[in-house]
């Protein structure tokens, strides 16, 4: 269990830094200094990281409860980026932590990036904030294995780029780039990374589900129809139901899941979590905006901070239906016998 | 509102692989016919089998037949029953909330009296809720008792009461006298079911069966002793009931046997592209509902009262109970039948038939909205 100070400071940091005009302003400038000083100055982006290689030490289960609190608030920064993917790699690797922001290779279908030589060049696409971090780090290809690379940013030619919600998904171009290279220790692989990713985004989309859940309540009890809140008719009421509950059942999930990641395998978990996740950046977001009218859709009203993410971050690193696919195919190989012991032993059972 | 993450400890997951050996050996796979979650048949020589185990009213003190254990460990035993599709059918109300209310609210007569036998796996129980016009607004009862020597006599109708036929109590909510405010003045009788002056209608199901039945009570005779609880506390009583009875396996489960033998039937289907989406979506979902619901077990031990959280469970999982029914039926191309000779078939022409009922029974799925709705948080 995640220390509630932790929790209460994260929630103090975030609402205080990351206003509605601060997110106007990230998505209009693609960076938001003051919110990045601010949790660095609180060790968030290295919680996770052991102290010895330059982290700020912590749980994986810590490092998810305040990547889940920060999707709630839209922090436009690479904080996930940088605690549990190009961090969490660079750590395992044995390479030095950057102090500023890091990102990562997600890994894209028409990506070039390789080794050549003991250099770097390439192509790689939509890499978070790739180019306001400070170092990207990218699992490559080499013989039979893999690689990871620590490549400064700065080394690359920026093309920018955004997904739906205004953050930036940029295209970074090496050529012939230093970068530390050290072979990928067991464990560290281009899955293994996807599995993180799709473990950070829906810990965000909990974090987001649940902060649209409250808005739309707050926004629904005030907004008066015919005399009455709208929060009354029962129509409505199915709205902040529905929002409730999907947000309570991908925060239960995406818990869940980083918990089990802490102790070991967790592909099932963070399957599950992913493919609720996605379902419900298409049902719950639908029920919140209907249940706002026009205001929703709006940008000086911040629903579309969250419902832009959700539709964002559904599809990265992987959406709903591959992972639904990928834990539907390894239940059909378990067979009808561990069916619902899958259901309640997880990856304990069965190998997703 | 919060669900906190939980996981069975080393006991609970023993007492989990004991139940599926026992059922593994009990009702072996093939040696009997599953039924669809809580609407599975009756067999009262399985529940006191079951009993005999110590796991019919499990989480009910001892010194009542009961084996003082939690609803965590009440929570692990029905999940694999339900699964399972084990005829629970004749003590599941007993074992779900009669017994539960009885002890709440019971003196210590009706205690020794009734919850021994429920413990046994003996003693059977309908609810005696609904009445004609009164359904969802449940406080508007018509059923009326007034003072008679030493007890009361009973006069009303109640309706859709499963199993008024063959088993042997059900607890009737009535008024018991006129309040201004008309949550006040309500009362809940224990009531025999083969009590004079008490007759038994059956009112056939749209699938032919008839647990379903309308209970006229003309002047039955209730002694002071039944009165469950406080003359007059029936609301408050009734309201604590229904949330016994919102928020477990047996509100996601229903239509769970019906995939799993579609698995066993269908393995070439269900590894096929589609099978595979299909297979990934529900098991999903089933994970998260079941953290949700085994979530809401551990607040109840803790001594917490989650009537929101059991309310969104509830509602959730029966919407999803269906929705498991319309994705199976979009992937196989067949004409059900209850005499199939194929077992997958013969659930799936059980499943059609019954879905409706699941987001109506217990509290319709609007009604669980609304009391949700209120309790949301900002």
């Amino acid at each position: 269990m995640t220390d509630q100070l932790l929790i209460d400071t994260a929630n103090q940091l975030f609402a205080a830094t990351c206003t509605h005009a601060a997110v106007q302003d990230a998505e209009r400038d693609g960076w938001a200094p003051d919110v990045w000083r601010t949790i660095a100055e609180a060790g968030f982006p290295w919680v996770s990281i052991a102290e010895s290689v330059g982290g700020s030490g912590g749980t994986l289960t810590d490092a998810a409860a305040i990547i889940r609190i920060a999707g709630g608030y839209a922090a436009p920064v690479p904080l996930a980026e940088t605690a549990m993917l190009g961090g969490w790699l660079a750590s395992m690797a044995g390479l030095p932590l950057p102090g500023g922001p890091a990102t990562v290779v997600p890994g894209q279908p028409g990506d070039t990036l390789g080794l050549s030589g003991g250099a770097v060049s390439g192509r790689a696409l939509r890499v978070p904030w790739g180019g306001k971090a400070e170092r990207v780090v990218a699992l490559l290809p080499d013989g039979d294995g893999w690689v990871v690379a620590s490549m400064a940013v700065g080394a690359a030619s920026v093309e920018p780029g955004t997904n739906l919600a205004g953050e930036p998904r940029d295209t970074l171009v090496f050529d012939r780039a230093a970068a530390d290279i050290v072979p990928a220790p067991a464990g560290v692989d281009p899955d293994a990374l996807r599995q993180r990713g799709a473990l950070a985004r829906a810990l965000m989309m909990a974090g987001a589900l649940d902060r649209m859940s409250r808005l739309t309540v707050e926004y629904t009890r005030q907004r008066r129809q015919f005399g009455r809140p709208v929060a009354q008719f029962q129509a409505v009421q199915q709205h902040l139901v529905h929002g409730a509950q999907e947000a309570a059942i991908v925060t239960m999930a995406a818990e869940a899941a980083a918990a089990a990641a802490e102790r070991g395998s967790a592909v099932f978990e963070i399957a599950a979590a992913k493919v609720l996740a996605g379902q419900a950046a298409a049902s719950a977001t639908r029920a919140a905006h209907q249940a706002h009218g026009a205001m929703g859709m709006t940008q000086e009203y911040p629903l579309q901070h969250l419902s832009r993410r959700l539709w964002s971050w559904r599809r990265e690193h992987g959406d709903d239906a591959w992972w639904s696919a990928r834990l539907g195919r390894a239940s059909a190989a378990a067979g009808a016998d561990l069916l619902y012991p899958s259901i309640t032993g997880g990856s304990r059972v069965v190998t997703v | 509102m919060r669900f906190e993450p939980t996981e069975l400890t080393a006991d609970e997951l023993a007492l989990q692989a004991e139940v599926r050996a026992f059922l593994e050996h009990e009702l072996p796979r093939g040696g009997f016919e599953p039924g669809l979650g809580m609407g599975a048949s009756r067999d009262p020589a399985f529940s006191k089998a079951l009993a005999a185990r110590g796991w019919v009213g499990m989480a009910l003190p001892a010194r009542y037949g009961g084996r003082d254990r939690s609803a965590v460990d009440r929570f692990v035993v029905v999940e694999e029953l339900l699964r399972w599709g084990a005829p629970v059918g004749h003590h599941w109300v007993a074992d779900r909330q009669s017994g539960p209310v009885i002890n709440r609210f019971g003196t210590e007569a009706q205690k020794e009296r009734f919850l021994p036998a429920i413990c046994r796996g003996e003693l059977s129980f309908s609810i005696g809720m609904s009445e004609p016009d009164s359904g969802s607004d449940l406080a508007s009862v018509a059923t009326r008792a007034t003072r008679a020597q030493d007890g009361w006599l009973v006069n009303g109708t109640k309706i859709w009461t499963s199993g008024a036929y063959e088993n042997d109590w059900f607890v009737v909510l009535c008024r018991t006298s006129e309040e201004e405010d008309r949550h006040r003045g309500l009362s809940q009788l224990l009531v025999d079911l083969h009590s004079d002056g008490l007759e038994v209608n059956p009112i056939p199901y749209l699938d032919g069966s008839s647990h379903f039945n309308e209970v006229v009570l003309n002047d039955v005779y209730v002694p002071d002793e039944l009165v469950l609880g406080q003359p007059g506390m029936g609301w408050a009583q009734n309201t604590s009931e229904l949330a016994y009875e919102r928020g477990g396996p047996d509100r996601w489960l229903s239509t769970y046997v019906v995939v799993e033998q579609w698995l066993r039937e269908h393995a070439d289907s269900a590894a096929g592209e589609r099978g595979s989406l299909l297979l990934g979506d529900v098991v999903a979902r089933w994970w998260g509902l079941r953290q949700l619901s085994l979530s809401v077990a551990r607040k109840i031990d803790r001594g917490e009262a989650p009537a929101l959280e059991s309310a969104l469970v509830k509602e959730m999982g029966t919407r999803f109970e269906q929705d498991v029914l319309e994705r199976v039926l979009q992937l196989v191309d067949l004409e059900p039948s209850a005499a199939s000779a194929s077992l997958f078939e013969r659930l799936l022409a059980a499943a059609i038939l019954t879905a409706p009922s699941f987001t109506i029974r217990g509290g319709t799925i609007e009604i669980l909205r609304s009391v949700a709705a209120k309790g949301l948080e900002a």
